[in-house]
């Protein structure tokens, strides 16, 4: 399947993994690359030591193109963007604010900038500012989320700006591929079924809480906060939203974060981690090679396309 | 300029234009987040046909502020 965004970033498939705290290591981000999609490395609030060691290590295991996510919020973000200048990544997707400052430099290096969206006033200012493209991200979506769906936020940003759009939220298989193109994208990016890839370091606890969960499994926590986060419910979700209703102070809450995706992802403790994924893990059913995965979605997305 | 900047923010934010004065401050007065005010300072950026880079987002908290911030660019009316 050819779109913009396979040339833009040379890829066989036009399907991009999220770029995950924790879960979006080397490992993963290597066998999504090496199966023709566009793995990524979430840097998250890790160091620049960190993401340099993971870009050496995701190079030493495929020639493919892959990128790194950077969460601008973090205290490492200036240190990361001149990492990836560095060490040398095909693109950069940022989240959790506005990469401008970091555009000029990133792309004199040659590497094509692809911010996240959650409206379109913002994917207008960072087309503006030179972004290659951008991805526009809905709420059902885990982890860090805005107000908006999928639904409408994509068509709405594919009017608005002429690079090309990547959809993100709730898109788990070839049906939600296929709406994507539908709605104008011209990629997905998908993190919730990757969370559970072969692939993927995620501890077996969390990988089973995904695979069992129903539709109506995720919650929002953080909404008081300003920084909404999408993840299965559990003692931990339960806890926060108890002392958010509360009125517990910006501290608190965080204190009772501080370190939960950790626990979830690397120890298993399904009950006091954060188990982030998005409203997609209800369709989420089994372990698969990246490879499988992204096959399965292709094939099945270009039947109903009928692009075969 | 005050009129002016009135209006927009007024239409930018979804207020009734008396709710805008110069003391008024987007976050607290108006609820504003940080999506609306990038929505804000496009329509600025239009309006005034300046640039106003992200780092300056958070020096801009109030409509005196945002109008001696323009003042500074250059912008006379």
């Amino acid at each position: 399947m050819k779109t913009r965004i396979t040339e833009l970033l040379n890829i066989e498939y036009p399907v991009i993994q999220g770029g995950m705290a924790w879960v979006a290591e080397h490992s993963l981000a290597a066998a999504v690359s090496a199966a023709g999609g566009f793995g990524l490395i979430g840097a998250a609030n890790a160091p620049a030591e960190w993401v340099r060691e993971e870009i050496r290590k995701v190079k030493a295991l495929t020639d493919k193109p892959f990128g790194v996510n950077i969460m601008l919020l973090s205290p490492h973000a200036e240190a990361i963007a001149k990492v990836v200048v560095e060490e040398g990544v095909a693109a950069v997707t940022t989240g959790a604010g506005n990469p401008e400052k970091y555009m000029q430099m990133w792309k004199d290096a040659g590497i094509k900038v692809i911010p996240v969206v959650a409206s379109v006033a913002l994917a207008k200012r960072m087309e503006k500012y030179g972004a290659d493209a951008v991805i526009a991200e809905g709420c059902e979506s885990g982890g860090h989320i805005g107000q908006q769906t999928t639904m409408a936020l994509v068509p709405q940003v594919v009017d608005a700006v002429s690079i090309p759009v990547i959809a993100a939220g709730g898109i788990a298989d070839g049906r939600g591929f296929a709406a994507a193109m539908m709605l104008g994208a011209e990629a997905v990016q998908m993190g919730t079924r990757f969370i559970v890839a072969k692939e993927s370091i995620v501890h077996q606890n969390y990988k089973d809480r995904v695979m069992l969960a129903k539709d109506i499994d995720t919650e929002v926590t953080g909404r008081s906060t300003g920084h909404p986060v999408r993840a299965l419910r559990n003692k931990m979700t339960r806890e926060y939203l108890r002392l958010e209703k509360e009125g517990a102070s910006f501290e608190e809450l965080e204190y009772l974060t501080l370190g939960s995706l950790r626990k979830a992802v690397m120890e298993g403790n399904v009950s006091e981690g954060t188990l982030m994924a998005g409203q997609s893990a209800g369709m989420v059913k089994k372990e698969q090679t990246c490879s499988e995965i992204i096959l399965e979605i292709v094939d099945e997305a270009e039947r109903l396309l009928k692009l075969k | 300029m005050l009129e002016k900047m009135k209006e927009i923010i007024a239409g930018q934010l979804n207020v009734d234009e008396s709710e805008v004065n110069v003391n008024t401050s987007f976050k607290d007065d108006l609820g504003a987040d940080s999506l609306d005010l990038f929505e804000l300072v496009m329509a600025l950026e239009e309006e005034y046909n300046v640039e106003i880079p992200a780092e300056d987002l958070n020096v801009l908290t109030t409509v005196s502020e945002v109008m001696e911030y323009l003042k500074n660019k250059g912008v006379e009316e």
